[in-house]
């Protein structure tokens, strides 16, 4: 079972605002996704953790370093940029 | 009552690759900041991450050198919180196969600190936080580290400060890292908890985040653990949360805001591939892996002959054992080697950075020539003391600060010349002689000594003494 506490928790970690009138629809969606996932749980094979769909393993890349892009082009899509840094709002409280 | 300290730690070291755990980046320390940066280690969306083939190499070795079984099958998995050092918003990480796990370090008292685990992950970026505004340099992000989590098996602060200097020898001699700790190359979370004397139960635990000093830690396990005993004592309880430690007032503070959503939410990258580790490339690492520094002072104990407080300062350092190993190479005493350099050439060297680099003006080459010119009885012990003097301070090789004139000591006929003399002028010493008293003699060869300026074999000497005497007698 999903409770409202816990609806509440995953938007605070997701950063979503939830309205309060929103509350029981979502806890209704949530429950509803989650026992779909537990039919495919049912069903799977333990041993699949390790697959992926090519069966691919160790795309491993040799240590040698290649030019780094210019940092315009790193700030370009930043909202706000000073003395060469991304800057956002102070975090620290 | 008396309570007893439990202690775990976390250690976060970083690797010394040429580049980034899923980019090609330079990992150089240092840089004007985002200038060491591409699409992937900033997070772009449509970006595929590819892992380093060192980093899983370096990770293997530290796993074989603390004695852990290497996983066959390993992923990455994604950390997910929302904090500006992390652009994804998700560190790239491993959850539940790590490469490496169920290691040991063993410590002097004899005790294993049993190691539960090895991961690779990515560094975050580093923040500056300035008036209202938190900047962010995404240099260090995604530069490659390992965690070392231990089990909590410490029960003092000398065994956490011995496994952290340890760990760091270790990570230094098998060369993953420089785990320079003033510069953040290796730091340490400490789990903390106290327990009465006797009991099996854990304690509820706090947890220090990042110290980047063996002092620290030691200051702040101690604060922690005397705060911890005060609030029981005085019928409070020990919260579990995460701390900071001020090196400025020696206290542990509250650190709330990054570990408030500390659900992380582990699922699997799907964009990076397993890794599966083949038999044989563990028992290749295996083999290349240098001699470990436990093993080497043993072997400098056991098999030279050196004592055991020498063996200790000449391995402590990589640097210093290599220079130690090319000097005393094919000498006749591996502890002329020693003695030289514990006891001249380690007065160059005084801060940890300096005996950790170990760049001395006499190599280990010049040294290894002074004492061949020993051991060839071409100079004896005080000229070539204070040829290595003179070799310190000026960079000069022994060849060319010992005169040719010094070298070879002194033909026969000159030694036989200079004990006549000594017994003649010392005619007190030869009758104290004959009367019993074996020392005398040593003032002749003192004599001998003095006029032949060092260059004379005293042993030689004192023979040839005793011998003038028993013929004149």
């Amino acid at each position: 079972m999903v409770t409202k506490e816990e609806i509440m928790k995953i938007a605070i970690l997701s950063k979503l605002s939830v309205e309060d009138d929103e509350i029981d629809k979502l806890t209704e969606d949530m429950a509803e996704i989650i026992s779909f996932a537990d039919t495919i749980n049912n069903a799977a094979d333990v041993e699949s953790d390790f697959d992926n769909i090519n069966n691919l393993s160790n795309a491993l890349r040799e240590d040698e370093t290649m030019p780094s892009l210019d940092r315009e082009l790193i700030l370009k899509n930043a909202k706000d940029s000073d003395d060469g840094c991304f800057m956002v709002k102070n975090i620290m409280k | 009552m008396k309570y007893e300290l439990v202690a775990g730690f976390e250690t976060h070291v970083e690797l010394a690759t040429n580049t980034k755990i899923f980019c090609s980046c330079t990992t150089e320390f240092g840089g004007e900041p985002n200038t060491h940066c591409c699409p992937i280690c900033i997070g772009l969306p449509g970006t595929l991450p590819k892992l380093n083939k060192r980093v899983v190499e370096y990770a293997i070795r530290a796993g074989l050198a603390t004695n852990c079984e290497i996983a066959e099958i390993s992923k990455m998995d994604r950390k997910n919180y929302c904090y500006p050092d992390l652009p994804k918003a998700y560190q790239i990480s491993q959850y539940d196969k790590p490469l490496c796990e169920h290691g040991y370090i063993q410590l002097s008292n004899g005790r294993k600190i049993r190691i539960l685990r090895i991961h690779i992950e990515e560094d975050a970026g580093k923040l500056v936080h300035r008036r209202g505004d938190t900047l962010v340099d995404y240099n260090r992000g995604g530069v490659p580290l390992i965690e070392i989590v231990t089990e909590p098996d410490f029960r003092s602060v000398d065994e956490a400060k011995e496994y952290v200097e340890k760990l760091q020898l270790i990570m230094r001699y098998i060369g993953v890292s420089d785990c320079r700790m003033q510069e953040g190359s290796m730091r340490c979370d400490v789990n903390i908890s106290v327990r009465p004397e006797g009991s099996e139960k854990l304690g509820t635990r706090t947890e220090i985040k990042n110290m980047n000093s063996i002092t620290f830690i030691a200051k702040a396990m101690e604060y922690e653990y005397g705060r911890q005993v005060d609030l029981i004592e005085s019928g409070e309880k020990v919260v579990q949360e995460t701390l900071r430690y001020d090196d400025v007032t020696n206290t542990t503070s509250s650190m709330r805001g990054k570990e408030d959503a500390n659900d992380y939410r582990y699922f699997r990258d799907p964009d990076l591939v397993t890794i599966n580790v083949p038999r044989e490339m563990v028992e290749k690492i295996r083999e290349e892996l240098p001699e470990l520094p436990e093993e080497k002072k043993t072997r400098y104990i056991e098999e030279l002959g050196l004592p055991e407080t020498d063996a200790a300062l000449l391995t402590k350092y990589r640097k210093i054992a290599e220079y130690y190993e090319k000097a005393s190479e094919g000498t006749k005493n591996p502890k002329t080697a020693a003695n030289f350099i514990i006891g001249q050439i380690f007065r160059s060297v005084e801060t940890e950075s300096e005996k950790e680099d170990f760049d001395v003006n006499v190599s280990a080459e010049d040294l290894n020539e002074l004492i061949k010119l020993l051991d060839n009885g071409k100079i004896r012990m005080n000229l070539a003391k204070s040829t290595l003097d003179k070799m310190l301070e000026t960079g000069k090789k022994a060849s060319e600060l010992i005169d040719e004139s010094d070298m070879g000591g002194l033909d026969e006929n000159a030694l036989a010349e200079l004990c006549k003399q000594a017994v003649e002028n010392n005619p007190k010493a030869v009758k104290d002689y004959l009367g019993g008293k074996e020392k005398a003699v040593k003032a002749m060869v003192g004599f001998v000594m003095k006029n032949s300026r060092g260059k004379a074999d005293a042993a030689l000497a004192e023979q040839k003494i005793i011998e003038i005497i028993k013929n004149n007698s």
